[in-house]
């Protein structure tokens, strides 16, 4: 964990140091103008995550003109997550935050910009696609759409209520408010096995509330296995929140194996119990998603917009992996040139 | 422009590092109180924004008057510092 703790802050002292650092980036320019003047960019890609910052990489080396909008975090939920263990090419595993920031300066160093603004509303047009961000509308002739996904809510009583004062959806930013306290985590996938270890570097317990049955990887269930400051909860559902009006003081489940009501005494909880398509943005549109909200792409991840494309977690059929996301975004990438170049 | 801005962060939080980023672009200078490094100032961050949680970002103004921005939000920072 220490080694863990040590990689963090040398991927913090990077991003601060780049940050500082004045050295000129390489941008390039955009080729067109509509009919009124405006600018049409080569590409825009929504969402800095993995998946558009790889496809980034190969547009930009092709010398397509890529510009990346980003309301959030630079890499995403890959940005939020402690410790990637299952990235290929780091043998001994690469925090989120490091990783992220290498995507990015790789990204950067061939060309491509970054803007930091909220994307509203997609309209394909008679030659280009117009993009409504908060920074004004801009145009392009051709879209990536790589928004990610983000942690679904438990939707029970007192869940919102005592957002961000006792209930989480982020271990690494919130966890240190917890230092020697008790803790509820729910949940049994990747997220919430990986979450609960990293919260044991500040509590001093965890109940691990898993609703059905683990479904994390057997290295990680195996480092659960091992570690004595969490207890799990196999088969016990998360009822109800309450708190004391300023904070979470306990939650209500159900242990559905004994069929009895349970009560978990806790300081605060942390929620991992799936992940929800960031395609609110595109209700205006006629793009097609699946019953879930993922956007629906053909093989050559082209959706049923001309010229619009999806990559990574976004995309219906998604294997919710940083690895698979990035080959989602060279792949786009390269029907992207075809695109263009048809 | 604001008389000073200070952010409460902690080493893994990356919007903590957004907010950084955001500010430095923009032209601003900070004050970071680093909560792993600093963790007796947990407190503080707590009362300051009645939240756990952080990036929380306190922009005091040239009147003195403070505003209190938790997370990595554009919409809040942006009018805040301007």
């Amino acid at each position: 964990m220490d080694d863990e703790h040590t990689a963090n802050q040398a991927a913090v002292g990077l991003l601060a140091k780049d940050e500082l650092s004045d050295a000129p980036k390489p941008v390039l320019e955009p080729k067109s103008r509509t009919p009124e003047g405006f600018v049409v960019h080569d590409v825009i890609m929504i969402g800095a995550g993995p998946a558009s910052l790889a496809a980034a990489v190969y547009t930009t080396r092709e010398d397509i003109e890529t510009v990346i909008y980003e309301k959030g975090v630079i890499g995403g939920m890959a940005a939020t997550t402690d410790w990637i263990d299952n990235y290929p090419g780091f043998p001994d595993g690469i925090s989120g935050l490091e990783l992220s920031d290498n995507l990015r300066r790789q990204a950067e160093r061939f060309g491509a910009r970054i803007e930091l603004a909220d994307v509203t509303n997609i309209e394909r047009g008679d030659k280009h696609i117009k993009i409504v961000t908060t920074d004004g509308d801009q145009y392009a002739r051709a879209v990536l759409i790589a928004t990610g996904s983000d942690y679904k809510k438990l939707d029970v009583p007192g869940e919102l209520t005592y957002y961000a004062r006792g209930v989480h959806y982020c271990a690494t930013c919130d966890g240190a408010f917890y230092r020697d306290k008790k803790i509820v985590v729910v949940g049994g996938g990747n997220s919430a096995v990986q979450e609960a270890l990293f919260l044991t570097r500040y509590v001093t317990h965890i109940d691990l509330l898993v609703r059905s049955k683990l479904r994390a990887s057997d290295i990680l269930i195996h480092q659960l296995e091992k570690n004595d400051k969490i207890t799990v909860h196999i088969g016990t559902t998360t009822d109800e929140i309450i708190g004391n009006g300023k904070f979470v003081e306990k939650v209500i489940g159900t242990d559905t194996l004994k069929d009895k009501k349970v009560e978990f005494i806790t300081d605060g909880v942390f929620v991992m119990v799936g992940l929800l398509p960031n395609t609110q943005f595109l209700k205006g549109t006629k793009l097609q998603l699946d019953g879930t909200g993922f956007i629906k792409t053909d093989k050559d991840l082209q959706t049923d917009i001309k010229g619009v494309f999806a990559a990574g977690d976004v995309r219906s059929g998604a294997t919710m992996q940083i690895a698979s996301a990035v080959g989602e975004g060279a792949t786009a990438a390269l029907r992207i040139r075809e695109y263009l170049e048809s | 422009m604001p008389k000073n801005i200070t952010i409460y962060t902690t080493n893994t939080c990356a919007y903590c590092g957004m907010v950084k980023k955001w500010l430095t672009i923009k032209g601003h200078t900070y004050e970071e109180v680093n909560l792993d490094a600093s963790p007796e100032r947990t407190q503080e961050a707590l009362e300051v924004s009645g939240q756990l949680a952080v990036p929380v970002t306190v922009v005091t103004k040239q009147d003195d008057s403070k505003e209190v921005i938790v997370g990595y939000n554009l919409s809040k920072l942006a009018p805040a510092v301007a």
